[in-house]
């Protein structure tokens, strides 16, 4: 009896044989809703604002072909230029500063600290409430006048962020809430690589003398640098389209100083209704966004084949 | 015990018969639906439920209403986009008197013919520049509705703490009762939005200049803009505007004045009843309106030219049932109507509904409103690239007030920067 139960195992799955004998086409309508779905979303809208970003196109207006002049007028202008080099800055530092608090902290949960649940789920937090929401709170707490941080900061004699006047502190601002934001996301990619290596690398470490740091720099370094480097190249592709922070935090100001592209883009589409410098504006982004992040893809590539 | 038992077939039937049900919802409740783009504003002074000023127009045209509503921004960008499709759904949308171009124009009915088809009533008793700001290339695009008259608003619990028993006369005197509240510490001088042309411009009025005339003159006094950045950037400096200044959007002028965190405000007359609700302000019944003033210079000879915006009904021409839209906006459009958005506190576009003893005896602004009205005017015409001018004007005067620039490199560079914009 036990031995035709086992052999049931060896009998091949009827689906799998189905599988096998299929032809191309006859997978083909079952993939097509998803292509199809590709299509439409993604592939023609795509084509559209290629198209659109070589016409002069508003409300009312027919199209009219312009050559590349929409890509001169926005490269040329001094308003991107100063988006373009905002968004490198915000991107470049919260991110790294993202990766490195992260990194901490996703050591810090497995070195086992009390209350870990409660303060997983507090970590994770921000990640739940809506972007929206979020600003509106910050906004609140660091109200120059009335803001409980402003007034503790005062308080305490310290100097206090004064992002409704000052460029550079509205900057650090939008970053401290970007961090503040998307640290979930990053802290989860971390944590659960440093969840996945075994016990017993550290073990052997420890057997051949290392220290600490040496365990830090020499097994754990080097085999969670392939999430890191994943987290890495989401969070580039992803605060390069920030958006909701800036705007709903300072709309760009003040005098346009922390305008980023996303902003600008927006602008240009929706107050401006100039949607042939927004279609060219959104496509430098996604140029830009590339060759911010082309060093970790190419990371990524080696590892990826160095893994073959 | 029976127990409910649902079988796949039953299931599917059960779901499809209850999408139905909803999708049917709309045609159950009346025989047709007009769908209307408008700010919240116009849906609130029609009133509801049993002050609802169109419940007879919804039963003889056995209608209901359905309004979609957004801010000034988001609702113009809506409103364009839906009339450039080939069909819309939307009969009826409220129009802001600073869009309509001559490209925008087209994307709606001109209203010329439903006027000699089936005319309002008393046409002509709508403010004649009104309806000359939505008669674009010769055709009538959009019947005026509402106007938004700016006011300088004042809470006199505070300015009697400081000593003051009665608002400003002239615009020196408005600087002086500020910068004494705040000295005093008893509140913030002033709080305006930097995101909207309509105070620099108005700052600018006071002192017989302006951003940009109705015949696109770009600042026809750059002197009086210039003392009027001045003056913006003296408060700035002095604390009589908040060190907020370059973030702070127009609702927080309302917050701000129901809280009682400054004492001026520029608002239009129909923010009156909310800065006085006793259920959202801690002053309800003592924040007063009053005229903006003129600069000293100017009092009793030239009459302050505060900013106006007006709204209009457009039907898109791509619209389905353009017949329902033109009743609806008709009946929006009658004297009575017109005295009951009023009393609920809509700015009207008939001249005649000032003077109305019901609204009189309501609103004891009215007559301030009217007069203020009649020689105010927008705070720039409509051209296609308005928005970016009015961007590229507004980062200059946010420039010159964080004191950034000096007011004079800023009327230059405003120059320069705006007019290759101009048509």
């Amino acid at each position: 009896m036990a031995h035709t139960e086992n052999r049931k195992w060896l009998v091949r799955p009827a689906w799998e044989d189905m599988v096998r004998k299929t032809t191309f086409l006859g997978v083909v309508p079952l993939l097509a809703p998803v292509q199809l779905l590709l299509l439409v979303v993604v592939i023609l809208p795509s084509i559209y604002v290629v198209w659109l970003s070589f016409h002069v196109s508003s409300f009312g207006q027919t199209p009219e072909f312009t050559g590349w002049s929409n890509y001169l007028r926005v490269l040329s202008d001094p308003a991107f230029r100063s988006a373009m080099w905002n968004t490198i800055v915000i991107v470049v530092v919260a991110v790294h500063l993202e990766m490195l608090v992260a990194l901490g902290m996703a050591l810090l949960f497995n070195s086992g600290i009390p209350f870990r649940r409660i303060l997983l789920v507090a970590v994770l937090a921000p990640y739940a409430v809506s972007e929206v929401v979020a600003v509106a709170m910050w906004r609140f707490l660091f109200d120059l006048d009335i803001g409980p941080i402003t007034l503790l900061m005062q308080g305490l004699g310290l100097p206090i962020l004064e992002w409704s006047f000052d460029p550079i502190d509205a900057t650090v601002m939008i970053i401290l809430l970007t961090i503040w934001m998307h640290l979930p996301f990053t802290f989860v990619i971390l944590y659960a690589a440093r969840l996945a290596m075994p016990s017993d690398l550290y073990e052997a470490a420890r057997i051949d003398g290392a220290t600490r740091m040496q365990c830090f720099w020499r097994v754990t370094l080097p085999l969670m640098g392939p999430a890191i480097l994943v987290a890495l190249l989401f969070r580039y592709i992803f605060a390069f389209r920030m958006f909701s922070e800036v705007w709903l935090l300072t709309g760009g100001g003040p005098a346009r100083s922390t305008e980023v592209v996303a902003v600008y883009l927006y602008q240009e589409a929706f107050s401006y209704n100039a949607f042939g410098t927004a279609s060219a504006t959104a496509l430098l982004m996604v140029a830009a966004s590339l060759v911010l992040a082309s060093g970790y893809i190419w990371l990524l590539r080696r590892q990826v084949k160095n893994a073959r | 015990m029976k127990t409910l038992q649902t079988n796949r077939r039953g299931f599917l039937a059960g779901a499809t018969a209850t999408l139905a049900l909803i999708a049917a919802a709309p045609s159950l409740a009346a025989g047709r639906t007009l769908n209307i783009l408008s700010h919240r504003v116009h849906q609130t002074s029609l009133g509801e439920g049993e002050a609802d000023l169109m419940a007879a127009w919804k039963q003889a045209n056995d209608a209901d209403l359905a309004f979609t509503t957004f801010d000034s921004n988001p609702l113009m960008d809506r409103l364009f986009r839906e009339a450039s499709l080939p069909e819309t759904e939307f009969g009826v949308g409220y129009l802001v008197d600073n869009r309509p171009t001559s490209e925008i124009a087209k994307l709606f009915e001109p209203l010329d013919p439903w006027m000699e088809k089936d005319a309002i009533a008393d046409f002509g008793d709508i403010a004649p520049g009104l309806i000359k700001g939505m008669t674009i290339d010769g055709k009538l695009i959009g019947i005026p509705v509402r106007t938004a008259t700016q006011a300088l608003f004042c809470n006199l619990d505070l300015l009697e703490q400081a000593g003051f028993s009665a608002p400003p006369t002239t615009l020196e005197e408005l600087v002086a009762q500020a910068q004494k509240i705040t000295d005093d510490k008893i509140a913030t001088g002033m709080i305006l939005a930097s995101d909207l042309a309509v105070f620099p411009v108005m700052f600018a009025r006071a002192f017989g200049g302006d951003f940009l005339t109705p015949d696109f003159t770009l600042l026809p006094d750059p002197a009086a803009m210039e003392q009027a950045l001045t003056v913006l950037a003296g408060m700035f400096e002095n604390g009589a505007l908040p060190r907020s200044y370059a973030t702070t959007k127009n609702d927080d002028q309302v917050t701000w004045m129901q809280q009682g965190r400054a004492a001026f405000t520029v608002l239009p007359f129909a923010r009156a009843a909310q800065l006085n609700d006793p259920e959202q302000s801690k002053y309800p019944g003592r924040i007063t309106a009053v005229g903006f003033p003129v600069a000293e210079a100017l009092a009793g000879k030239t009459p302050m030219a505060t900013v106006v915006e007006a709204w209009a009904m457009v039907i898109p021409a791509n619209a389905k049932d353009k017949e329902l839209a033109w009743s609806y906006i008709k009946q929006v459009a009658s004297p009575e109507t017109t005295l009951g958005m009023a009393l609920n506190g809509n700015g009207p576009a008939r001249v005649s509904t000032f003077s109305d003893p019901k609204l009189v005896e309501k609103n004891p602004l009215a007559a301030i409103e009217a007069e203020a009205l009649a020689n105010g005017r927008g705070a720039f015409p409509p051209f296609p690239e308005a928005a970016r001018a009015q961007a590229l004007f507004l980062e200059e005067v946010q420039l010159a007030v964080l004191g950034r620039k000096s007011p004079a490199e800023a009327v230059e560079t405003i120059t320069q920067r705006v007019t290759p914009l101009l048509p």
